[in-house]
């Protein structure tokens, strides 16, 4: 398909050369959610070399009605988004590298994956991996363009290393409150704004046009009310422990401990084992059988039990469906799974 | 006389846009211990300022005739 790009090349902002640009780069998207979803349709039907997309959920209903890439058989399915955002975008574009990987996010697993990366795109839905990512910038000098939404709005900002300031220096206390598509519900179009300009970010700095940069944090309510743009840098600390002189990256420190963490919002625990676990899916089947009704893919298997619902993954991640308790959910994990 | 803008859960949690005050020479932070107290707003230490559009630290000075917005973050995605 010759001429897929020559509408998009047209543009003065791209052009040519910005388009050979374009084809030789790499990105990396941090959840497969609505945000993730958006941006990478759109960066793989532009052409970019290669996008890798990293999830730890599976479908659900409750995505369809802004999340694109899905349908109502991956939800049926409990397909991992990752898995099934990797499909569909490798119909869209044979000219993209596609890698969909079904994991839980964090420092180390991340580290990974940046090795030939020009640019993380978040589209994550808490602090804690933001600010994650935030470190990972810093420390291999990679670009990130942030973006979240809530309601009817929507906030993005391209933090720079080395230019601006970074997520720490804007936020010096990680939100343990934000607002969440679970408390506030999410409409598909603010979605899709927050995702355009997050987007068209990427293009900026993927065909190498830095001075189009937006340089600011811009903010919006698509209901009503008028966007702000605000200039960030003051915001730029020198102490700050991320991108300050004296840095040590606070939040790179790994864990390897089990960890349980409730999901907010969702009445879900999600218990991440010390050590990575491949679980043998038909003989798990057998044992858990009978406790509950099973379903099961390659990729999860999930149990309808009297009040609760398990789902485990491969990698060895349990969400327990129907608690904010993490006690409860530990319970039930030692019980039927360890 | 100071206005100020409140953003996404922050104008449900007070129910309006806007308001003015007369709180010219105190402090970002005082400020929001300030509305947290009058206004029972429980988050407002983890809330984004800036004024005149501009990013505010906690220990700028809001002076007379500046307008301050508080975003609070907004998470999802
Ligand atoms: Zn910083």
């Amino acid at each position: 398909m010759e001429d897929r790009y020559a509408r998009q090349q047209l543009f003065s902002g791209i052009g040519k050369e910005g388009q050979k640009h374009i084809r030789e780069k790499s990105v990396l998207i941090i959840g497969a959610g609505a945000l993730g979803g958006a941006n990478a349709e759109m960066l793989v039907r532009a052409g970019v070399r290669k996008v890798t997309i990293v999830d730890r959920d599976y479908v659900d209903a409750s995505n369809l009605h802004r999340q694109q890439l899905y349908t109502e058989q991956d939800a049926k399915d409990n397909i991992p988004k990752a898995i099934a955002a990797e499909q569909r975008l490798r119909a869209v574009n044979t000219d993209t590298e596609i890698k969909g990987i079904a994991m839980d996010a964090k420092a180390d697993n991340v580290e990974s994956l940046l090795e030939d990366v020009d640019l993380i795109v978040d589209g994550s839905d808490n602090y804690e991996i933001r600010f994650i990512i935030n470190d990972l910038s810093q420390k291999h000098h990679i670009p990130w363009i942030m973006g979240a939404c809530a309601g009817s709005n929507g906030m993005s900002y391209t933090f720079l290393p080395g230019e601006t300031p970074c997520l720490q220096c804007v936020l010096p206390s990680m939100p343990d409150v934000g607002m969440s598509c679970e408390t506030s519900g999410i409409i598909a179009p603010a979605v899709q704004i927050t995702a355009s300009i997050q987007t068209t970010e990427a293009l900026k700095l993927l065909a190498g046009r830095w001075n189009d940069l937006r340089k600011k944090l811009l903010l919006f309510d698509v209901w009503q009310g008028q966007p702000l743009s605000i200039n960030m840098f003051h915001a730029k600390k020198a102490d700050c422990p991320s991108c300050g002189e004296q840095r040590d990256y606070p939040s790179l420190r790994y864990s390897f401990e089990t960890k349980l963490e409730v999901l907010c919002g969702r009445d879900t625990v999600q218990i991440r084992p010390s050590h990575k676990k491949e679980y043998d899916f038909s003989s798990l089947e057998g044992v858990l059988e009978k406790h509950g009704k099973v379903r099961r893919n390659p990729y999860v298997l999930t149990c309808l039990l009297h009040d609760y619902r398990l789902a485990v993954f491969q990698d060895g991640r349990v969400l327990v469906h129907g608690t904010n308790e993490v006690e409860k959910a530990k319970t039930i994990y030692h019980q039927l799974l360890s | 006389m100071i206005k100020v803008l409140f953003f996404a859960r922050l104008q449900e949690e007070i129910g309006k846009e806007s308001m003015e005050v007369e709180k010219a020479g105190v402090s970002v932070s005082d400020l929001k211990k300030w509305l947290a107290a009058t206004h029972h707003l429980p988050h407002m230490t983890q809330t984004m300022a800036a004024i005149n559009e501009n990013y505010a630290n906690d220990d700028d000075i809001v002076n007379e005739g500046d307008t301050i917005a508080f975003i609070p973050p907004v998470s999802g995605g």
